[in-house]
């Protein structure tokens, strides 16, 4: 139906409803503007919220993915440090010692058996290693009793030393219950054979007994460290690369949730002053509208 | 030359013409009065009488009535459409509340605190004998649990407003159904002496247009001015000056709180109460039944199936319970009788009484450093669960977040729609109805010259019946 009247109420309520819907306009606006977010509430765009909800979710996912990839490499970091000084050190000087036993004195013998007491001390040490009061040979324990026994105790056995945690430790990288990277192994499968070279050797030293064997339980030993400090930096790399894919995750995520939920602030406020302008130009009107009937033209 | 119809027409033209100068005043007295519906008076030649030397001249002019200028169809129109706005907006509004009650945009929220929950977990896997990591645990569930009951509360206290709004909205259908059978009887009363009843009939449409915003009515109005009121079940609610049916407001089911909620019931004269619930249906009692009864309800099961899960299918606290329930506590016990949570519905979940730092079971073995339930734990955050849908915890707070975000959005847009449909009816009636100064200031103008010729043809008249005194 056409408009052909227009009541003087009728034109006040249009200049306030109009007034009403642009300053409503204009609060919304400040608050996008004041908290940097187009979204604040889920009726304002129902599917962007439930993205906003899951992204937040992943966010807080990815965050300890990124945490326990951290964690790992740091807790690897460590072991292959610790491997790498019983191979490069302990186990090094312990297979000099053995490939010079057949050429050594009676007195050189005796000094071997004493350095080969210490280095066995030593890999016991690296052995009860601690990272933050963790064991990190013997199943990550916190602030446990040491894993490996003291070599000079009484009734002594490399077989036996162990006494640590059989616990082999994951962390979590990713969302499946499969996504896991092993970043601890019992001690006793690292050290043993290590553990018994020495022995044997401080035997040998001890007993006289020709050279062969032992050099080849040393050199048996720092393969089985080998293998283990290779298998660590395995895991390291994996955890690093992990690491490299949680962080560039993060900021995809991040990205697609401010894309939902954060205000464009430029075209903010180029709404906002429209917005002002409109209302602006709307209570000028209003003025002149008051003034547009014969009251005032008739001067009555 | 007979000079007495000069001066009676005179004076019936400046008679006519004062009233109808009276009723643009009227007009112009009311141009903002809401409901006021604009009046004018129908003049009338007065009957040909008079003789003037043999010829029949006019005695004059009158006032035959004074109108109002309403459309009764658009009356009507706009009662249905008072209703259909009013239940909308009633429904959109406490759908925005629910929705703020669910908001997960902002802090606190239920997705950060279950996001916070597996975020201790995972640490409990990295350190699963630390102290600290094991008290952050119980810290999170227990902030876990305050959201819930946060969120359950916020659900019951809506319910309860709407229910209070209900109570209060109902409360005022008495009156109003008084004051129409009141004015009922003014109208009648006054157009049969033919006065005018304008006022009163405003006041009445006023107070229909009020009741519909409050129910769904229909009215039919007879031939002596009165209106018959009725609700959409065909009960009369007002018939002439007779109030038949009352509102009586009952008890009706329990609410979240545990308190009773109420709903509208019809009570005749003699007392006797009968639930019609259809006839409360729509306006805003209907709005906001269908907000407490339905949306609020529905927001809340879905919350406690969260908790509680099917029955069949584990919820939040089944699963988590199944996790700690298979492991091996700090001091290398069994927690098979150790849960995490207990109670049921959001309302209802706790933390376990045996559960404490030690009975945490961050290990599935004995062996210390063992982290393997932890790690579990912390899987909990990415497994589907049958009973949520197929979706996770915060896959599901997401959906019916979304579902929330969408019911008030599109009860939003439809209460939008329904005040632009009772706008524009607005607008038709005050189009018609409503008074424009400037269209009265020029009726005032004619009027008042019209009133001045005639004073003119009076002071002629004298001054003619002057002249011919001064013959005598």
């Amino acid at each position: 139906m056409p408009i052909t009247r227009v009541s003087d109420a009728q034109r006040f309520d249009f200049l306030t409803d109009h007034a009403n819907e642009l300053a409503v306009s204009i609060s919304d606006l400040n608050q996008q503007i004041a908290t940097g977010k187009r979204l604040t509430r889920p009726d304002q765009d129902p599917l962007g919220s439930a993205q906003v909800v899951r992204a937040q979710s992943s966010l807080a996912a990815l965050g300890q993915y990124d945490e326990s990839t951290r964690f790992g490499q740091d807790v690897l970091g460590a072991q292959h440090d610790a491997l790498g000084q019983a191979i490069d050190e302990t186990m090094a000087r312990a297979k000099e010692l053995a490939a010079d036993s057949s050429i050594l004195t009676p007195d050189a013998r005796s000094a071997a058996s004493h350095e080969v007491d210490s280095l066995l001390q030593s890999l016991t040490a690296i052995g009860n290693s601690e990272l933050a009061g963790r064991r990190l040979f013997g199943g990550l324990a916190l602030d446990g009793p040491a894993p490996f026994a003291d070599p000079l105790a009484p009734g002594y056995t490399a077989a036996t030393a162990y006494s640590g945690s059989a616990a082999q430790v994951s962390v979590k990288i990713g969302s499946g219950s499969s996504e896991r990277v092993q970043i601890s192994t019992s001690g006793d499968q690292i050290f043993t054979s290590s553990l018994q070279a020495l022995t044997d050797l401080k035997a040998a030293f001890d007993n006289d007994t020709p050279r062969a064997p032992s050099l080849d339980a040393v050199e048996s030993a720092i393969g089985d460290l080998e293998s283990e400090r290779a298998r660590v930096d395995v895991r390291a790399s994996q955890l690093k690369q992990r690491g490299d894919q949680v962080a560039a995750l993060t900021v995809t995520e991040t990205a697609a949730r401010s894309h939902v939920q954060d205000a464009d602030l430029v075209a903010v406020i180029s709404r906002l002053s429209q917005a002002q302008t409109a209302l602006q130009a709307l209570l000028a009107a209003g003025a002149q509208l008051s003034q547009t009937n014969l009251t005032d033209l008739l001067q009555i | 030359m007979a000079i007495s119809p000069i001066l009676d027409s005179a004076a019936r033209a400046l008679l006519a013409n004062e009233t109808v100068l009276s009723v643009v005043g009227e007009n112009i007295a009311n141009v903002d009065t809401p409901d006021y519906s604009r009046q004018r008076a129908e003049l009338q030649a007065d009957t040909v009488i008079a003789q003037v030397n043999g010829v029949a001249v006019g005695t004059g002019v009158h006032v035959q009535t004074v109108d109002q200028i309403v459309d009764p169809l658009l009356a009507r129109r706009q009662l249905g459409a008072e209703t259909d706005a009013s239940q909308q907006s009633a429904l959109s509004d406490q759908l925005g509340g629910l929705a703020g009650v669910l908001n997960d945009l902002d802090q606190p929220s239920l997705a950060g605190a279950l996001g916070d929950f597996f975020d201790a977990a995972d640490a409990l896997g990295r350190n699963p004998q630390g102290l600290a990591e094991r008290a952050t645990l119980l810290a999170r569930a227990g902030a876990l649990v305050s959201e819930f009951h946060r969120r359950s509360a916020g659900l019951a206290d809506l319910q309860r407003t709407i229910d209070d709004r209900y109570v209060a909205v109902a409360s005022e259908v008495n009156d109003q159904l008084t004051r129409i059978a009141q004015l009922n009887g003014a109208i009648v009363a006054a157009e049969a002496t033919g006065q005018s009843a304008n006022a009163s009939r405003d006041q009445r449409t006023a107070a229909l247009n009020q009741l519909a915003q409050t129910v769904g009515i229909s009215t039919t109005e007879d031939a002596h001015g009165a209106v018959t009121v009725s609700l959409a079940g065909g009960a009369t609610l007002v018939a002439g000056t007779d109030v038949l049916h009352t509102v009586a407001i009952r008890t009706n089911g329990v609410g979240l709180d545990g308190g009773a909620l109420h709903e509208a019931q019809l009570a005749d004269p003699n007392g006797v109460v009968v639930r019609l619930p259809q006839a409360f249906a729509t306006g805003e009692l209907g709005g906001l039944a269908n907000a407490r009864d339905v949306a609020v309800v529905t927001a809340s099961a879905n919350l406690d199936r969260l908790v509680d899960g099917t029955g069949v299918d584990p919820g939040l606290r089944d699963a988590v319970n199944a996790v700690q329930q298979a492991g091996i506590d700090l001091d290398g016990n069994s927690t098979a009788a150790v849960p995490l949570f207990q109670g049921t519905g959001a309302a209802g979940i706790a933390l376990s009484g045996a559960i404490t730092v030690r009975t945490l079971a961050a290990a599935k073995t004995t062996e210390p450093g063992d982290n393997a339930n932890a790690l579990a734990l912390a899987d909990l955050r990415s497994t589907a669960l049958p009973a949520l849908g197929g979706t996770t915890f915060s896959g599901y707070v997401a959906t019916e977040e979304s579902r929330v975000g969408e019911d008030a959005t599109q009860a939003g847009d439809v209460a939008t729609a329904s005040s632009l449909k009772l706008k524009q009816i607005q607008d038709q009636r005050a189009g018609i109805s409503g008074v424009n100064l400037n269209e009265e200031l020029t009726n005032l103008l004619r009027y008042q010259h019209a009133f001045q010729a005639a004073s003119r043809v009076l002071t002629v008249g004298n001054e003619v019946l002057d002249e011919l005194l001064k013959a005598v």
